[in-house]
């Protein structure tokens, strides 16, 4: 019997443009040590509200959902460091009976004495906000029994007072997680390059800030392209909104997205195009028939993950163009056909000046550092590779030898 | 290396084995010469690049395509690491006075990679407008006597 195909996926710092990506994406996401405290945080909240006489014996389930469940989380819109993270607390029976605002305000009252800088009631959550700027969703919920993969129905109630449209919705961000993650497997030559690559970027960070130890971290914090093109992907989403108010394509629909266009072995620039390219068929699609875009959860079809966005045919055309965008520029790029400095310039458009300056610092050290350590390699077409890019990569024709450059200055 | 010249056909063949995607002609009628030119990308973009060799003579890199972009107000120049002229510079790619080069080393394992190495730090100066490759910057020309 044959073994299972196991995907190994593309090290992404093989290659330049898919390098500078990566070093994008890394630089946005959550960092080890908050990813860390994520996990812990979870685990006081909970205790804090069992603790309680309201919430004893009532949680059933309390896991994370939105990007923490898929490995997808990076800063929020407008920022470069602060991270908005998401828990459902599936409640028991005492909960039943009651209104969606009555249970929304019940779990603030228990959360209202908790240490964080700030507990904010919203309307489908209760937001805790840490003084590290971190932000954690706590969504009640209360399971359909009788249906698959924990679908449940959530709160909606916008306050302060009860009003008609107060209600509960219905969701599966559990079973989604699990699409996503069966569409999405390890890709293991990719999640240890991304891994090695994280870790080594949080030790450098925490030398110069000297703060709290990083923690032993083992798990893959990126287990396949297509999440780390997902990242990308809702990076240059929330730049294209940053100065918008309203409200702008979801993350959720950016994930299913995500999970439909995944196929194994592919690099991240082409995934990044493979995912936006299928976003703007599906708007083509619906605008061309005067329909909104439509996408509901796989896991459960009563969860529409587009019902809030788009309000309007314009919007989703706008998202599309942006799309457009990105995909001419990325593919201007793989061509080769840009420039450095104007491959900068387009990449602070797209993905924020501050995270691309790093993301070129960083590789610029890391060039700069192998040519003067003369341990680096060439492709037949003369691609630099350094030594941690030249693990089981591409086939190499030269290999180094030490050089000073020298000149004047003109 | 014993510093022995190796000859332009020596040079040529390594060439070849190496670096396919260079063109080869000869440089002059004695045959003491050759030029090389082909199209690389050390990493973002593709740069046309042109080796000009003869014999006790510095090889000498230029960049055909596209044209070289300056930063005048940089600290280290508006073109680092290159010989003049400013208009058709020639790429500097290893100190004459450390004896890294001589004659009898092959162009396609010393010239030919450090030329990627200029390029690629050229494309991260151009990206971060600092130097990370090192090196050293003089204030004369190497003169062909100068050479090992």
């Amino acid at each position: 019997m044959n073994a299972p195909f196991q995907p190994q996926g593309l090290n992404p710092f093989d290659n330049a443009i898919d390098r500078i990506l990566a070093e994008i994406a890394l630089s946005v996401q959550l960092p080890p040590s908050l990813h860390s405290k994520a996990d812990g945080r979870y685990g006081a909240v909970r205790a804090h509200l069992e603790a309680s006489t309201a919430f004893a014996g009532q949680i059933e389930h309390f896991y994370p959902q939105g990007s923490m469940a898929i490995d997808a989380t990076i800063s929020n819109r407008g920022t470069d460091d602060e991270y908005d993270l998401d828990i459902v607390s599936q409640l028991g029976g005492r909960f039943r009976g009651m209104a969606p605002l009555a249970i929304l305000i019940e779990l603030e009252r228990e959360l209202a004495d908790y240490p964080v800088g700030k507990v904010l009631r919203q309307t489908r959550c209760v937001t805790l906000c840490y003084a590290d700027r971190m932000h954690l969703d706590i969504t009640p919920a209360l399971r359909v029994y009788g249906s698959s993969d924990r679908e449940s129905l959530i709160t909606h109630g916008k306050g302060p007072q009860p009003r008609t449209d107060d209600r509960f919705v219905d969701m599966n961000a559990y079973g989604f997680a699990e699409w996503y993650r069966q569409r999405t497997p390890l890709e293991i030559r990719f999640a240890k390059a991304i891994r090695d690559h994280w870790l080594g970027l949080d030790n450098a960070l925490r030398a110069e800030a000297e703060v709290d130890d990083v923690p032993d971290q083992t798990a893959f914090p990126v287990k396949n392209t297509a999440t780390l093109a997902l990242q990308l992907l809702k990076r240059f989403r929330n730049i294209c909104y940053a100065d918008y108010e309203g409200r702008m394509p979801p993350s959720v629909m950016l994930s299913y997205f995500a999970g439909m266009a995944a196929t194994p072995n592919m690099s991240l620039s082409d995934m990044l195009i493979r995912q936006a390219r299928w976003i703007v068929r599906a708007i083509d699609d619906a605008s061309l028939y005067g329909r909104l875009l439509h996408v509901a959860n796989p896991a459960c079809a009563d969860d529409v993950f587009t019902d809030r966005w788009p309000a309007d045919r314009q919007q989703q055309d706008d998202f599309a163009q942006h799309l457009r965008r990105l995909i001419n520029g990325l593919e201007a790029a793989k061509r080769g056909e840009m420039m450095p400095d104007r491959l900068m310039e387009w990449l602070r458009a797209a993905f924020g000046g501050r995270v691309v300056t790093k993301a070129a610092e960083h590789m610029a050290q890391a060039v700069g550092r192998s040519v003067q350590d003369a341990n680096q390699s060439y492709t037949r077409r003369g691609g630099l590779l350094i030594p941690a890019a030249s693990v089981a990569a591409a086939p190499t024709v030269a290999q180094a030898r030490p050089h000073t450059f020298y000149g004047i200055k003109i | 290396m014993d510093g022995s010249p190796l000859p332009i056909t020596a040079q040529r063949d390594r060439m070849t084995r190496l670096w396919p995607n260079f063109r080869f002609g000869h440089l002059g009628r004695s045959g003491e010469g050759g030029r090389w030119v082909g199209e690389v990308r050390p990493q973002f973009t593709r740069f046309l690049i042109e080796l000009k060799y003869t014999l006790f003579n510095m090889p000498q890199v230029r960049v055909l395509r596209p044209a070289l972009v300056r930063l005048p107000a940089n600290s280290e120049g508006a073109l680092p690491h290159v010989y003049p002229p400013a208009d058709d510079p020639v790429l500097c790619l290893f100190d004459p006075n450390a004896k890294e080069w001589d004659a009898g080393m092959y162009l396609a394992e010393t010239t030919i990679p450090w030329s990627f190495d200029w390029l690629a730090c050229y494309e991260l100066w151009l990206m971060t407008g600092r130097w990370t490759g090192g090196g050293r910057h003089g204030s004369l020309i190497p003169s062909v006597e100068s050479l090992p």
